[in-house]
Protein backbone atom coordinates (compact mmCIF):
# COMPACT_ATOMS: atom_id res chain seq x y z
CA UNK A 1 0.00 0.00 0.00
CA UNK A 2 1.01 3.36 -0.71
CA UNK A 3 2.70 5.47 2.43
CA UNK A 4 1.58 8.68 2.95
CA UNK A 5 3.48 11.86 4.48
CA UNK A 6 2.44 11.06 8.10
CA UNK A 7 3.51 7.17 7.50
CA UNK A 8 6.76 8.63 6.53
CA UNK A 9 7.14 10.82 9.65
CA UNK A 10 5.53 7.68 11.88
CA UNK A 11 8.63 6.19 10.47
CA UNK A 12 11.37 8.80 11.41
CA UNK A 13 9.35 8.72 14.58
CA UNK A 14 9.75 5.37 15.57
CA UNK A 15 13.20 5.12 14.26
CA UNK A 16 14.31 7.80 16.94
CA UNK A 17 15.25 10.29 14.27
CA UNK A 18 12.16 12.75 14.93
CA UNK A 19 11.74 15.28 17.79
CA UNK A 20 8.31 17.42 18.81
CA UNK A 21 8.51 20.71 19.95
CA UNK A 22 5.41 21.86 22.15
CA UNK A 23 5.88 24.99 23.12
CA UNK A 24 4.20 28.04 21.16
CA UNK A 25 6.71 28.90 18.20
CA UNK A 26 6.48 32.10 15.94
CA UNK A 27 6.54 31.76 12.16
CA UNK A 28 9.45 33.86 12.11
CA UNK A 29 11.48 31.50 13.47
CA UNK A 30 10.90 27.89 12.91
CA UNK A 31 13.68 27.99 10.27
CA UNK A 32 16.01 29.04 12.53
CA UNK A 33 14.88 26.33 14.67
CA UNK A 34 15.29 23.94 12.37
CA UNK A 35 18.91 24.87 12.12
CA UNK A 36 19.65 23.84 15.40
CA UNK A 37 18.34 20.49 15.34
CA UNK A 38 20.10 17.07 14.37
CA UNK A 39 16.56 15.87 13.93
CA UNK A 40 14.02 16.19 11.66
CA UNK A 41 11.12 18.34 13.85
CA UNK A 42 7.39 18.95 14.22
CA UNK A 43 6.12 22.54 15.90
CA UNK A 44 2.98 21.24 17.27
CA UNK A 45 1.79 24.94 18.16
CA UNK A 46 1.93 27.54 15.82
CA UNK A 47 1.12 30.99 17.16
CA UNK A 48 -1.64 32.22 15.36
CA UNK A 49 -2.38 28.88 13.37
CA UNK A 50 -4.58 27.07 15.35
CA UNK A 51 -4.82 23.62 14.21
CA UNK A 52 -1.81 23.64 12.25
CA UNK A 53 1.35 21.61 12.70
CA UNK A 54 4.80 22.45 10.86
CA UNK A 55 7.54 19.73 10.18
CA UNK A 56 10.61 20.47 9.00
CA UNK A 57 14.83 19.02 7.98
CA UNK A 58 12.98 15.62 7.76
CA UNK A 59 15.31 14.43 4.63
CA UNK A 60 18.44 16.14 5.67
CA UNK A 61 20.62 13.40 6.05
CA UNK A 62 21.54 10.29 4.12
CA UNK A 63 20.44 7.98 6.87
CA UNK A 64 16.60 10.07 6.94
CA UNK A 65 16.42 9.44 3.13
CA UNK A 66 17.00 6.21 3.19
CA UNK A 67 14.57 5.71 5.89
CA UNK A 68 12.14 7.45 3.69
CA UNK A 69 13.03 4.85 0.28
CA UNK A 70 13.54 1.83 2.94
CA UNK A 71 16.79 0.82 1.56
CA UNK A 72 20.84 1.00 3.06
CA UNK A 73 22.40 4.34 2.69
CA UNK A 74 24.42 3.75 -0.35
CA UNK A 75 21.68 2.52 -2.11
CA UNK A 76 19.71 5.09 -2.52
CA UNK A 77 20.47 4.94 -6.52
CA UNK A 78 19.59 1.81 -7.11
CA UNK A 79 16.42 1.90 -5.21
CA UNK A 80 15.40 5.11 -7.29
CA UNK A 81 16.17 2.94 -10.37
CA UNK A 82 13.89 0.16 -9.16
CA UNK A 83 11.11 2.94 -9.27
CA UNK A 84 11.96 3.92 -12.95
CA UNK A 85 12.21 0.06 -13.84
CA UNK A 86 8.54 -0.87 -12.73
CA UNK A 87 6.08 2.32 -13.58
CA UNK A 88 2.61 1.90 -12.23
CA UNK A 89 0.23 4.25 -13.24
CA UNK A 90 -1.50 6.12 -10.39
CA UNK A 91 -5.69 5.33 -9.75
CA UNK A 92 -8.28 7.80 -9.03
CA UNK A 93 -10.03 8.41 -6.13
CA UNK A 94 -13.31 10.33 -4.90
CA UNK A 95 -13.00 11.07 -1.52
CA UNK A 96 -9.38 12.66 -0.47
CA UNK A 97 -7.84 13.91 2.63
CA UNK A 98 -6.64 16.63 1.25
CA UNK A 99 -10.09 17.93 0.25
CA UNK A 100 -11.75 17.82 3.80
CA UNK A 101 -11.65 21.97 3.55
CA UNK A 102 -12.49 23.94 0.47
CA UNK A 103 -11.58 27.86 -0.18
CA UNK A 104 -12.59 29.46 -2.77
CA UNK A 105 -13.60 33.15 -3.86
CA UNK A 106 -12.94 35.30 -0.81
CA UNK A 107 -11.82 32.52 1.18
CA UNK A 108 -8.65 31.96 -0.70
CA UNK A 109 -5.94 33.76 1.77
CA UNK A 110 -2.22 32.25 1.60
CA UNK A 111 -1.69 33.99 5.09
CA UNK A 112 -3.74 31.28 6.59
CA UNK A 113 -1.76 29.28 5.97
CA UNK A 114 2.18 29.14 7.78
CA UNK A 115 4.14 30.53 5.36
CA UNK A 116 7.15 30.95 6.66
CA UNK A 117 10.68 33.87 6.50
CA UNK A 118 13.49 31.52 6.00
CA UNK A 119 16.40 33.47 4.97
CA UNK A 120 17.52 36.57 6.04
CA UNK A 121 18.03 37.42 2.62
CA UNK A 122 14.99 36.05 0.94
CA UNK A 123 12.84 38.18 -0.79
CA UNK A 124 9.50 37.18 1.16
CA UNK A 125 8.38 34.17 2.80
CA UNK A 126 8.39 31.35 0.70
CA UNK A 127 6.98 27.68 0.47
CA UNK A 128 9.53 25.38 -0.27
CA UNK A 129 8.16 21.75 -0.26
CA UNK A 130 6.24 22.13 -3.52
CA UNK A 131 5.29 19.11 -5.51
CA UNK A 132 4.02 21.25 -8.52
CA UNK A 133 1.39 19.36 -11.31
CA UNK A 134 1.08 20.92 -14.83
CA UNK A 135 -0.41 19.99 -17.85
CA UNK A 136 0.27 20.40 -21.57
CA UNK A 137 -2.65 19.23 -23.95
CA UNK A 138 0.00 17.11 -26.43
CA UNK A 139 2.72 15.88 -24.04
CA UNK A 140 0.44 15.03 -21.23
CA UNK A 141 1.04 15.71 -17.33
CA UNK A 142 4.36 16.97 -15.20
CA UNK A 143 5.55 17.20 -11.81
CA UNK A 144 8.41 19.33 -10.79
CA UNK A 145 9.33 21.17 -7.58
CA UNK A 146 9.26 24.83 -7.86
CA UNK A 147 9.43 27.52 -4.87
CA UNK A 148 6.85 29.95 -4.33
CA UNK A 149 7.61 33.22 -2.76
CA UNK A 150 4.41 35.28 -1.23
CA UNK A 151 3.43 38.00 -2.80
CA UNK A 152 -0.50 38.87 -1.58
CA UNK A 153 -2.51 36.89 -0.22
CA UNK A 154 -3.73 35.32 -3.20
CA UNK A 155 -0.67 35.40 -5.15
CA UNK A 156 3.31 34.10 -5.32
CA UNK A 157 5.99 34.12 -7.42
CA UNK A 158 7.44 31.07 -8.80
CA UNK A 159 10.93 30.00 -9.93
CA UNK A 160 10.74 29.34 -13.38
CA UNK A 161 13.75 30.57 -14.49
CA UNK A 162 16.00 27.07 -15.15
CA UNK A 163 14.92 24.89 -18.07
CA UNK A 164 12.27 22.58 -17.13
CA UNK A 165 8.94 20.80 -18.78
CA UNK A 166 6.83 23.34 -17.02
CA UNK A 167 8.98 25.98 -18.17
CA UNK A 168 8.51 25.22 -22.01
CA UNK A 169 4.15 24.36 -21.07
CA UNK A 170 4.43 27.60 -19.70
CA UNK A 171 5.82 29.39 -22.88
CA UNK A 172 3.54 27.41 -25.20
CA UNK A 173 0.26 28.81 -23.16
CA UNK A 174 2.31 32.15 -23.42
CA UNK A 175 2.25 31.87 -26.87
CA UNK A 176 -0.86 31.52 -26.91
CA UNK A 177 -1.62 34.22 -24.42
CA UNK A 178 -2.87 31.82 -22.24
CA UNK A 179 -2.03 31.04 -18.21
CA UNK A 180 -0.94 27.78 -17.46
CA UNK A 181 -3.45 25.92 -15.12
CA UNK A 182 -1.34 24.50 -12.10
CA UNK A 183 -1.66 22.70 -8.55
CA UNK A 184 0.99 22.59 -5.78
CA UNK A 185 0.48 19.64 -3.26
CA UNK A 186 2.26 20.17 0.36
CA UNK A 187 3.22 17.35 2.65
CA UNK A 188 3.23 14.57 0.37
CA UNK A 189 5.90 11.52 0.87
CA UNK A 190 8.87 11.76 -0.28
CA UNK A 191 8.81 9.27 -2.98
CA UNK A 192 6.41 11.99 -4.40
CA UNK A 193 9.24 14.50 -4.22
CA UNK A 194 11.84 12.42 -5.48
CA UNK A 195 9.96 11.64 -8.52
CA UNK A 196 8.87 15.17 -9.19
CA UNK A 197 12.91 16.22 -9.43
CA UNK A 198 13.52 13.07 -11.57
CA UNK A 199 14.35 14.53 -15.43
CA UNK A 200 11.97 12.42 -16.57
CA UNK A 201 11.73 11.84 -20.52
CA UNK A 202 8.75 14.47 -21.54
CA UNK A 203 5.86 11.74 -21.84
CA UNK A 204 6.62 10.00 -18.89
CA UNK A 205 4.30 10.86 -15.78
CA UNK A 206 5.96 11.29 -12.41
CA UNK A 207 3.21 9.77 -10.59
CA UNK A 208 3.91 6.76 -12.23
CA UNK A 209 7.20 6.60 -11.40
CA UNK A 210 6.37 7.51 -7.87
CA UNK A 211 4.36 4.71 -7.78
CA UNK A 212 6.94 2.34 -8.91
CA UNK A 213 8.89 3.85 -5.87
CA UNK A 214 6.56 3.17 -3.41
CA UNK A 215 5.57 -0.48 -5.49
CA UNK A 216 1.75 0.72 -5.12
CA UNK A 217 -0.28 3.30 -7.56
CA UNK A 218 -0.59 6.85 -5.96
CA UNK A 219 -3.88 7.72 -5.22
CA UNK A 220 -5.14 10.98 -7.36
CA UNK A 221 -7.86 13.24 -6.70
CA UNK A 222 -9.39 15.66 -9.24
CA UNK A 223 -8.42 19.00 -8.68
CA UNK A 224 -11.65 21.48 -7.47
CA UNK A 225 -11.11 24.28 -10.18
CA UNK A 226 -8.43 23.50 -12.50
CA UNK A 227 -7.58 20.38 -14.71
CA UNK A 228 -5.49 18.65 -12.91
CA UNK A 229 -4.85 16.07 -10.22
CA UNK A 230 -3.31 15.58 -7.08
CA UNK A 231 -1.83 12.95 -4.29
CA UNK A 232 -5.01 12.04 -2.23
CA UNK A 233 -3.13 12.36 0.48
CA UNK A 234 -1.41 15.44 0.54
CA UNK A 235 -2.19 17.48 4.02
CA UNK A 236 -2.54 21.16 1.49
CA UNK A 237 -3.21 21.76 -2.45
CA UNK A 238 -3.41 25.22 -3.94
CA UNK A 239 -4.99 25.63 -7.32
CA UNK A 240 -4.37 28.43 -9.55
CA UNK A 241 -2.67 30.03 -12.58
CA UNK A 242 0.60 31.03 -13.72
CA UNK A 243 -0.34 34.20 -15.20
CA UNK A 244 0.47 34.78 -18.78
CA UNK A 245 2.84 38.10 -18.32
CA UNK A 246 6.08 35.91 -18.77
CA UNK A 247 9.52 37.00 -16.91
CA UNK A 248 8.51 39.95 -15.85
CA UNK A 249 7.90 40.04 -12.20
CA UNK A 250 10.63 40.13 -9.35
CA UNK A 251 11.42 37.07 -7.50
CA UNK A 252 14.22 36.25 -4.84
CA UNK A 253 16.46 36.16 -3.55
CA UNK A 254 15.97 33.30 -1.70
CA UNK A 255 18.45 30.66 0.11
CA UNK A 256 19.21 28.25 -2.83
CA UNK A 257 19.85 24.14 -2.70
CA UNK A 258 22.99 25.39 -3.58
CA UNK A 259 23.54 26.82 0.04
CA UNK A 260 23.71 30.60 -1.57
CA UNK A 261 21.74 33.15 -1.16
CA UNK A 262 20.63 33.98 -5.19
CA UNK A 263 19.80 36.73 -6.96
CA UNK A 264 16.35 38.94 -7.65
CA UNK A 265 15.31 36.68 -10.59
CA UNK A 266 12.34 37.61 -13.07
CA UNK A 267 9.29 35.46 -13.15
CA UNK A 268 6.04 34.63 -13.89
CA UNK A 269 3.41 35.32 -11.07
CA UNK A 270 1.19 32.52 -9.54
CA UNK A 271 -2.20 33.75 -9.20
CA UNK A 272 -4.26 31.29 -6.21
CA UNK A 273 -8.01 30.33 -7.26
CA UNK A 274 -8.25 27.68 -4.74
CA UNK A 275 -6.92 25.92 -1.52
CA UNK A 276 -7.64 22.72 -0.01
CA UNK A 277 -6.16 20.97 3.17
CA UNK A 278 -6.58 18.52 5.71
CA UNK A 279 -8.93 19.24 8.70
CA UNK A 280 -5.70 19.46 11.15
CA UNK A 281 -2.87 19.52 8.30
CA UNK A 282 1.40 19.08 8.92
CA UNK A 283 2.57 21.98 6.88
CA UNK A 284 6.36 21.14 5.06
CA UNK A 285 8.83 23.44 5.17
CA UNK A 286 11.80 21.52 3.26
CA UNK A 287 15.07 23.17 5.15
CA UNK A 288 17.69 24.49 2.56
CA UNK A 289 20.02 23.22 1.86
CA UNK A 290 20.76 19.79 2.93
CA UNK A 291 17.20 18.55 2.89
CA UNK A 292 16.78 19.21 -0.97
CA UNK A 293 20.02 18.59 -1.85
CA UNK A 294 19.70 14.72 -0.41
CA UNK A 295 16.61 14.66 -2.51
CA UNK A 296 18.67 15.85 -5.19
CA UNK A 297 21.07 12.93 -4.81
CA UNK A 298 19.28 9.54 -5.92
CA UNK A 299 18.19 11.30 -8.52
CA UNK A 300 21.47 12.42 -9.74
CA UNK A 301 23.07 9.33 -9.06
CA UNK A 302 20.72 7.24 -10.73
CA UNK A 303 20.69 9.14 -14.29
CA UNK A 304 24.30 8.50 -13.64
CA UNK A 305 23.82 4.85 -13.26
CA UNK A 306 21.73 5.23 -16.33
CA UNK A 307 23.84 6.40 -18.62
CA UNK A 308 26.35 4.39 -17.52
CA UNK A 309 24.79 1.53 -18.49
CA UNK A 310 24.24 2.76 -21.64
CA UNK A 311 27.33 3.98 -22.33
CA UNK A 312 28.18 -0.37 -21.79
CA UNK A 313 30.70 0.58 -19.17
CA UNK A 314 29.61 -1.24 -16.04
CA UNK A 315 29.07 0.50 -13.00
CA UNK A 316 29.86 -0.65 -9.00
CA UNK A 317 28.74 2.20 -7.09
CA UNK A 318 28.11 6.33 -7.39
CA UNK A 319 27.70 8.89 -5.46
CA UNK A 320 26.51 12.67 -5.79
CA UNK A 321 28.10 14.57 -2.88
CA UNK A 322 26.45 16.17 -0.84
CA UNK A 323 28.72 18.91 -1.05
CA UNK A 324 27.89 19.17 -4.88
CA UNK A 325 24.46 19.77 -3.61
CA UNK A 326 23.79 16.12 -4.74
CA UNK A 327 23.50 17.87 -8.60
CA UNK A 328 26.44 19.19 -9.79
CA UNK A 329 29.15 15.92 -9.38
CA UNK A 330 29.16 12.36 -9.61
CA UNK A 331 32.03 9.93 -8.79
CA UNK A 332 31.53 6.24 -9.70
CA UNK A 333 33.44 3.19 -9.78
CA UNK A 334 33.30 1.14 -12.83
CA UNK A 335 34.42 -2.42 -14.00
CA UNK A 336 36.75 -1.11 -16.03
CA UNK A 337 37.42 -2.42 -19.51
CA UNK A 338 40.47 -0.58 -21.48
CA UNK A 339 39.32 3.04 -22.37
CA UNK A 340 35.97 3.00 -20.13
CA UNK A 341 37.40 5.88 -17.91
CA UNK A 342 37.03 8.29 -20.69
CA UNK A 343 33.89 6.49 -21.64
CA UNK A 344 32.46 6.44 -18.08
CA UNK A 345 33.16 10.26 -18.32
CA UNK A 346 31.81 11.17 -20.82
CA UNK A 347 28.61 9.38 -20.20
CA UNK A 348 28.45 10.67 -16.39
CA UNK A 349 29.03 14.29 -17.95
CA UNK A 350 25.74 13.87 -20.00
CA UNK A 351 23.78 14.10 -16.62
CA UNK A 352 21.83 17.02 -16.49
CA UNK A 353 24.19 19.67 -14.96
CA UNK A 354 26.65 17.58 -13.50
CA UNK A 355 29.94 19.63 -14.11
CA UNK A 356 32.38 17.51 -12.38
CA UNK A 357 32.68 13.71 -12.79
CA UNK A 358 35.12 11.37 -11.76
CA UNK A 359 35.68 7.95 -12.21
CA UNK A 360 37.61 5.12 -10.41
CA UNK A 361 37.96 1.81 -10.61
CA UNK A 362 35.84 -1.05 -8.48
CA UNK A 363 38.56 -0.96 -5.60
CA UNK A 364 37.94 2.34 -4.91
CA UNK A 365 35.63 3.11 -2.26
CA UNK A 366 33.61 6.26 -3.28
CA UNK A 367 31.96 6.51 -0.07
CA UNK A 368 34.98 7.40 1.52
CA UNK A 369 36.35 10.77 0.68
CA UNK A 370 40.07 9.74 1.42
CA UNK A 371 39.99 6.65 -0.98
CA UNK A 372 38.57 9.28 -3.72
CA UNK A 373 41.82 11.35 -2.98
CA UNK A 374 44.26 8.18 -3.18
CA UNK A 375 42.82 7.45 -6.46
CA UNK A 376 43.09 11.05 -7.48
CA UNK A 377 46.43 11.37 -6.08
CA UNK A 378 47.88 8.42 -7.50
CA UNK A 379 46.15 7.24 -10.69
CA UNK A 380 45.75 10.90 -12.05
CA UNK A 381 48.00 12.04 -15.00
CA UNK A 382 46.84 16.00 -15.70
CA UNK A 383 47.96 15.80 -19.05
CA UNK A 384 46.36 12.86 -20.13
CA UNK A 385 43.61 11.87 -17.86
CA UNK A 386 41.26 15.05 -17.97
CA UNK A 387 38.43 15.90 -20.01
CA UNK A 388 37.07 19.21 -20.37
CA UNK A 389 33.42 20.16 -22.39
CA UNK A 390 32.57 23.41 -23.28
CA UNK A 391 29.43 25.40 -23.21
CA UNK A 392 27.19 23.07 -22.16
CA UNK A 393 23.69 23.27 -20.42
CA UNK A 394 24.19 25.27 -17.22
CA UNK A 395 22.35 26.39 -14.38
CA UNK A 396 21.71 30.05 -12.98
CA UNK A 397 22.73 29.35 -9.40
CA UNK A 398 26.08 28.41 -10.05
CA UNK A 399 27.61 32.14 -9.54
CA UNK A 400 31.06 30.75 -11.67
CA UNK A 401 28.84 31.13 -14.92
CA UNK A 402 27.67 34.86 -14.49
CA UNK A 403 24.38 34.30 -15.22
CA UNK A 404 23.61 37.75 -14.51
CA UNK A 405 25.23 38.38 -17.56
CA UNK A 406 21.94 37.51 -19.35
CA UNK A 407 18.77 38.71 -20.23
CA UNK A 408 15.71 38.23 -18.95
CA UNK A 409 15.01 34.75 -19.15
CA UNK A 410 17.96 33.81 -20.52
CA UNK A 411 19.66 30.12 -20.47
CA UNK A 412 23.55 30.07 -19.06
CA UNK A 413 26.08 27.53 -20.28
CA UNK A 414 28.75 25.79 -18.47
CA UNK A 415 32.50 24.18 -18.57
CA UNK A 416 32.56 20.34 -17.50
CA UNK A 417 35.16 18.54 -16.20
CA UNK A 418 35.86 14.84 -16.32
CA UNK A 419 39.01 13.19 -14.03
CA UNK A 420 39.89 9.82 -14.88
CA UNK A 421 41.14 8.04 -12.03
CA UNK A 422 41.21 4.85 -12.60
CA UNK A 423 44.46 2.66 -13.07
CA UNK A 424 46.10 4.16 -16.64
CA UNK A 425 46.75 1.44 -19.56
CA UNK A 426 50.34 -0.08 -19.52
CA UNK A 427 50.01 0.23 -15.09
CA UNK A 428 50.89 -2.99 -14.13
CA UNK A 429 47.55 -3.21 -10.85
CA UNK A 430 50.86 -5.15 -8.89
CA UNK A 431 52.35 -1.03 -8.49
CA UNK A 432 49.24 -0.38 -6.57
CA UNK A 433 49.11 -3.14 -3.58
CA UNK A 434 48.02 -2.05 -0.89
CA UNK A 435 50.14 -2.31 2.57
CA UNK A 436 48.57 -5.38 4.86
CA UNK A 437 48.90 -5.41 8.51
CA UNK A 438 51.05 -8.71 9.12
CA UNK A 439 49.27 -10.97 11.75
CA UNK A 440 46.15 -9.09 11.30
CA UNK A 441 43.68 -12.28 10.72
CA UNK A 442 45.52 -14.02 13.86
CA UNK A 443 44.86 -11.49 16.77
CA UNK A 444 42.17 -9.34 17.82
CA UNK A 445 42.54 -5.65 20.05
CA UNK A 446 39.52 -6.41 21.79
CA UNK A 447 41.91 -9.34 23.04
CA UNK A 448 44.13 -6.88 24.57
CA UNK A 449 41.67 -4.02 25.89
CA UNK B 1 -4.31 51.33 2.61
CA UNK B 2 -3.85 49.87 6.40
CA UNK B 3 -1.77 52.00 8.76
CA UNK B 4 0.86 49.15 9.22
CA UNK B 5 1.05 48.89 5.10
CA UNK B 6 1.11 53.17 5.08
CA UNK B 7 4.37 52.60 7.51
CA UNK B 8 6.06 50.20 6.07
CA UNK B 9 5.84 51.80 2.73
CA UNK B 10 7.26 55.25 4.44
CA UNK B 11 10.34 53.71 5.98
CA UNK B 12 10.76 51.99 2.17
CA UNK B 13 10.91 55.43 0.69
CA UNK B 14 13.12 56.71 3.65
CA UNK B 15 15.97 53.52 2.59
CA UNK B 16 16.08 50.43 0.97
CA UNK B 17 14.89 47.55 2.93
CA UNK B 18 15.49 43.62 2.73
CA UNK B 19 12.32 41.52 3.92
CA UNK B 20 14.08 40.41 6.77
CA UNK B 21 14.36 44.33 8.35
CA UNK B 22 10.92 44.66 7.46
CA UNK B 23 10.01 41.72 9.51
CA UNK B 24 12.60 42.39 12.31
CA UNK B 25 11.21 46.09 12.71
CA UNK B 26 7.89 44.68 13.23
CA UNK B 27 8.50 41.74 15.54
CA UNK B 28 5.32 42.95 17.93
CA UNK B 29 3.17 42.69 14.92
CA UNK B 30 1.15 39.71 14.05
CA UNK B 31 2.64 37.62 11.30
CA UNK B 32 -0.66 37.55 9.65
CA UNK B 33 -1.01 41.27 9.99
CA UNK B 34 2.41 41.83 8.51
CA UNK B 35 1.64 39.45 5.48
CA UNK B 36 -1.60 41.50 4.85
CA UNK B 37 0.31 44.79 4.58
CA UNK B 38 2.94 43.58 2.41
CA UNK B 39 -0.24 42.14 0.23
CA UNK B 40 -1.53 45.76 0.49
CA UNK B 41 2.26 47.27 -1.01
CA UNK B 42 2.13 44.46 -3.52
CA UNK B 43 -0.93 45.32 -5.23
CA UNK B 44 0.07 49.08 -5.10
CA UNK B 45 2.79 47.86 -7.81
CA UNK B 46 5.11 50.33 -6.17
CA UNK B 47 7.85 48.57 -4.78
CA UNK B 48 11.15 48.45 -6.33
CA UNK B 49 14.53 46.30 -6.06
CA UNK B 50 17.80 47.30 -5.59
CA UNK B 51 20.96 45.30 -7.36
CA UNK B 52 21.16 43.92 -3.44
CA UNK B 53 17.48 42.65 -3.48
CA UNK B 54 16.55 45.23 -1.01
CA UNK B 55 12.78 47.13 -2.03
CA UNK B 56 12.32 50.31 -2.10
CA UNK B 57 9.87 53.07 -3.32
CA UNK B 58 11.16 55.78 -5.00
CA UNK B 59 9.24 59.04 -4.37
CA UNK B 60 7.22 60.75 -7.14
CA UNK B 61 9.15 62.98 -9.09
CA UNK B 62 8.48 66.15 -8.55
CA UNK B 63 7.86 68.81 -11.79
CA UNK B 64 10.58 71.44 -11.97
CA UNK B 65 9.57 74.71 -10.83
CA UNK B 66 8.58 77.09 -13.63
CA UNK B 67 10.85 80.28 -14.05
Amino acid sequence: MKKSFRDFLGKLEQAGELSRAKKPVDLRDVSALLSQCSRALIFENLKEYPGWQLAGALVSTRKRLALAMGCAENDVAVRFEQGLERLIEPVMVEDAPCQEVVLQGKDVDLTAIPYPLMHVLDGGPYLSATLVVSKDPEFGRNLGSYRLMYRTPTETGIDLVSPSDMRFYYQRQLDRGKPLEIAVAIGVHPFEMLAASYKAPIDMDEYAVAGGLHGAPIPLVKCKTVDLEVPADAELVLEGELLPIGWTADEGPFGEFSQISGDVKWNPIFRVKCITRRRNPIFYLLQMPWENDWLAAPVTEAAGLRALRNASVQPVAIRAPVGSCGYWTLIASIRKRPGEGKNALLALLSVAEVKLAIVTDEDINIHDPDDVDWALTFRVQADRDLIVVQAARGKHIDPSIKAWELGKGGLPTTAKLGIDATIPEGVPKKFYKRIEYYGRNRVKLEDYL
Amino acid sequence: MSPLARTICRKLKEKPQQFSEIVDAHRDVAWRDLLRAWGEIRDKNILQRGDDGRYLILNARKKPARR
